[in-house]
């Protein structure tokens, strides 16, 4: 009931018209980023966290939230149409999608992608809104030991994650955490890491580190790459307005997609990829009659879009109940997310539920709102964002690049700051080359400083007596579970091997 | 395209089968994973892990001496990174060692260069004084390049008139104190 009665007075906060603009805003942009490949809604928060320090807390952490919805619709887009998806967590549509394109069924595919994509984000922003609240009951009777417990395991997660490799993902996060060193101690005032340069000695703004790892490093990844950027669309064929049966068709996936969107979306194993991939088999398995048949005979199978899109959709909800109740960024996008709120000196968790109510329930409500527009643009406007598809590829990153130049010049004041930017962007280069995962490295640079504080505030609380991180039993089981995120699935798949061999003797 | 590629990756594969020494140099990006070549590249990335943590260590251990209740100061985390950097780097390179990293596209120097080029100029104009504008239009031309856009005069155009709608969104919309050169003060006497 109080849950109730704050959520309106959130839908008081995210109605005032301003607030309706930047949601209006970020869901247009996060829809045109999605379209557009290679370019995901982190790439796009990055961009835009320099330049949405005047548009206030609220508006910005709204248009945020915008963006990485919108991000999931219009992913959806260019999975279907180009078979290119425009970010991780559509990679699963592009395969039921993209066929039923080719055989002219695209508009019908990018419908059922859409309603699923607003089925799955209202109902999960739904679970959000009531589970939230208990989440931070629970976090309220947290200590240092605990917090410092929870971020370890956001460390370990997001490393084990993220990519193939534990060692470099690991290595990410070390870098990050060494990133995070840079600047004055909060503790002492003593300058690390700082090599007496004046602009380095107060803390690199986690904006210059973000949109050099992801825009600058990942233009000199696409630049360095031998391909051609000028690929072709499939037209869109075919109404994109369901029809009774389709809709027949869909609704068991959306719903089976949304629970293991939103089951999956606040575990930190790295965001939507998880979910759309057990949706997509889960829809696969269980389809009957037609679309059984469509499955098999490669025609291309709605079922398989509505799925993954519900649950890609419902993961986006799911993760920001650790970020807006715990502070832990589940995602890249979350990380970025996190990184928004700390430049308004704002620090996600139960405390932000007490403090920053308006905020956050303002946040909550705003989702519902944007879900609503999404499918508005998505739907009878199709063809606006099908257009963006037609922007040459050069031109794009071109702007893009600029764009990132803009924003941090702007937000800084200094070209200094330029050179640090094309130092990280060197640096994501080397590591999406490499193939190690940058979401570690992010989370490093952010929650390093954090983890750092708890761990001395504990020290000095202690008289420098370490056992008082295993005292609690809550944080023991939170590095357990730590350990066993990371080794986990090195064992399953051991004594999964293990087993096989013994059925083979027998 | 991936014909070409696979046809240059059986290539060095060969060729490196026939010489003695086991190595993967640097311009033989496509022999990857499991090949058992020593990865060159990847022996580097190590080393620079080995050289990050000496730094950090270096610098850690110039901080002056506290005594406090903690009785560790501010050189207890950069440590802990320090040490898991070496334990990480020594995985490195053993990995490295044993081919054990992915197959890596040819690289297209000549793109990178471009988008190195783009935003060194673009730093140089800045401190040189000639404001966003103009090294905005720069960075925009250098960088359509990277990806192969050879319109020379075009990239030029759209960049001049992308980068000032920016300015003017910015400067005058959002108030972002952007660099200033002869053709913004200009602006901004016009416009006031």
């Amino acid at each position: 009931m109080d849950t109730f009665v704050l959520l309106l007075d959130g839908l008081a906060t995210a109605a005032q018209p301003m607030n309706l603009m930047f949601a209006l805003l970020g869901v247009m942009l996060g829809t045109a980023v999605g379209v557009m490949p290679g370019i995901g809604p982190a790439l796009t928060v990055a961009l835009l966290l320099p330049v949405s320090l005047s548009f206030g807390a609220t508006g910005s952490m709204i248009m945020f939230a915008g963006i990485y919805y919108g991000g999931m619709y219009g992913g959806a887009i260019s999975s279907i149409l180009l078979n290119t998806p425009g970010e991780t967590a559509s990679i699963m549509t592009a395969v039921e999608g993209n066929r039923m394109a080719k055989r002219g069924a695209g508009g019908k595919a990018l419908g059922a992608a859409a309603i699923g994509s607003f089925f799955g984000g209202t109902f999960a922003t739904m679970g959000l809104a009531l589970i939230a609240p208990l989440m931070v009951a629970v976090a309220l009777s947290f200590g240092t030991a605990e917090y410092f417990a929870l971020m370890v395991l956001s460390f370990m997660t997001v490393s084990a994650a993220f990519g193939g490799s534990v060692t470099r993902g690991l290595t990410a996060l070390f870098i990050g955490l060494t990133i995070g060193l840079v600047g004055t101690d909060k503790l002492t005032g003593q300058v690390r890491l700082a090599f007496g340069v004046p602009e380095m000695s107060d803390n690199i703004s986690i904006a210059i580190v973000a949109v050099g790892l992801f825009a600058i490093g990942e233009t000199m990844f696409l630049a360095s790459q031998h391909i051609n950027h000028k690929t072709k669309a499939e037209a869109v064929k075919g109404s994109v307005w369901l029809n009774w049966t389709d809709l027949k068709r869909c609704i068991r996936p959306y719903i089976r997609g949304t629970g293991l969107g939103f089951l999956f979306g606040p575990l930190p194993t790295g965001g939507a990829e998880i979910p759309t991939f057990l949706s997509y088999t889960t829809e696969k398995r269980l389809a009957t009659g037609e679309g059984r048949r469509d499955f098999d005979e490669g025609r291309g199978a709605i079922e398989g879009v509505a799925g993954p899109e519900a649950a890609n959709n419902a993961s986006a909800a799911g993760t920001l109940i650790p970020l807006l109740t715990l502070g832990l960024p589940t995602s890249a996008t979350a990380a970025m997310m996190l990184a928004g709120f700390q430049q308004y000196g704002l620090q996600p968790g139960p405390l932000l539920f007490t403090n920053n109510a308006e905020l956050v329930w303002g946040l909550v409500a705003s989702l519902f709102i944007a879900n609503l527009m999404l499918v508005v643009l998505n739907v009878p406007f199709i063809g606006i964002w099908v257009k963006l598809l037609t922007i040459p590829r050069p031109w794009l990153y071109a702007g893009i690049l600029t764009f990132a130049t803009l924003g941090i010049v702007g937000a800084q004041g200094s070209a200094f700051a330029l050179i640090l930017l094309l130092g990280f962007g060197l640096i994501g280069f080397l590591m999406r080359r490499f193939g190690y995962p940058l979401a570690p490295a992010l989370v490093g640079a952010i929650l390093g400083p954090l983890a750092e504080e708890q761990l001395r505030r504990g020290l000095m609380i202690n008289r420098g007596d370490w056992s008082f991180l295993v005292t609690s039993k809550i944080a023991l089981a939170i590095y357990a579970i730590a350990i066993l995120a990371v080794f986990g699935p090195r064992i399953w798949a051991f004594l999964r091997h293990r087993g096989v061999a013994r059925t083979n003797r027998a | 395209m991936p014909a070409d590629r696979q046809e240059t990756a059986g290539e060095t594969r060969l060729s490196a089968d026939q010489s003695a020494p086991e190595v993967r140099l640097h311009g033989e990006d496509e022999v990857g994973q499991g090949s058992g070549l020593r990865d060159l590249a990847g022996l580097g990335i190590a080393a620079g892990l080995f050289a990050l943590a000496l730094v950090i260590y270096g610098d850690a251990s110039s901080y002056p001496v506290r005594r406090s209740y903690a009785q560790f100061g501010p050189e207890i985390f950069p440590y802990i990174i320090a040490f898991g950097i070496v334990v990480l780097a020594g995985f490195t390179a053993v990995i490295a060692w044993r081919g054990g990293f992915e197959a890596r596209a040819r690289l297209n120097y000549s793109g990178l260069f471009w988008i190195v080029a783009a935003i060194v100029t673009e730093i140089i104009m800045l401190f040189a004084g000639t404001g966003f504008i103009a090294a905005s239009t720069v960075l925009f031309a250098f960088s359509a390049r990277a990806f192969g856009q050879t319109t020379h005069l075009l990239n030029f155009a759209i960049g001049a008139v992308m980068s000032t709608l920016l300015f003017l969104l910015f400067r005058y919309g959002l108030g972002l104190a952007l660099p200033n050169g002869p053709l913004e003060r200009s602006i901004d006497l016009l416009l006031r």
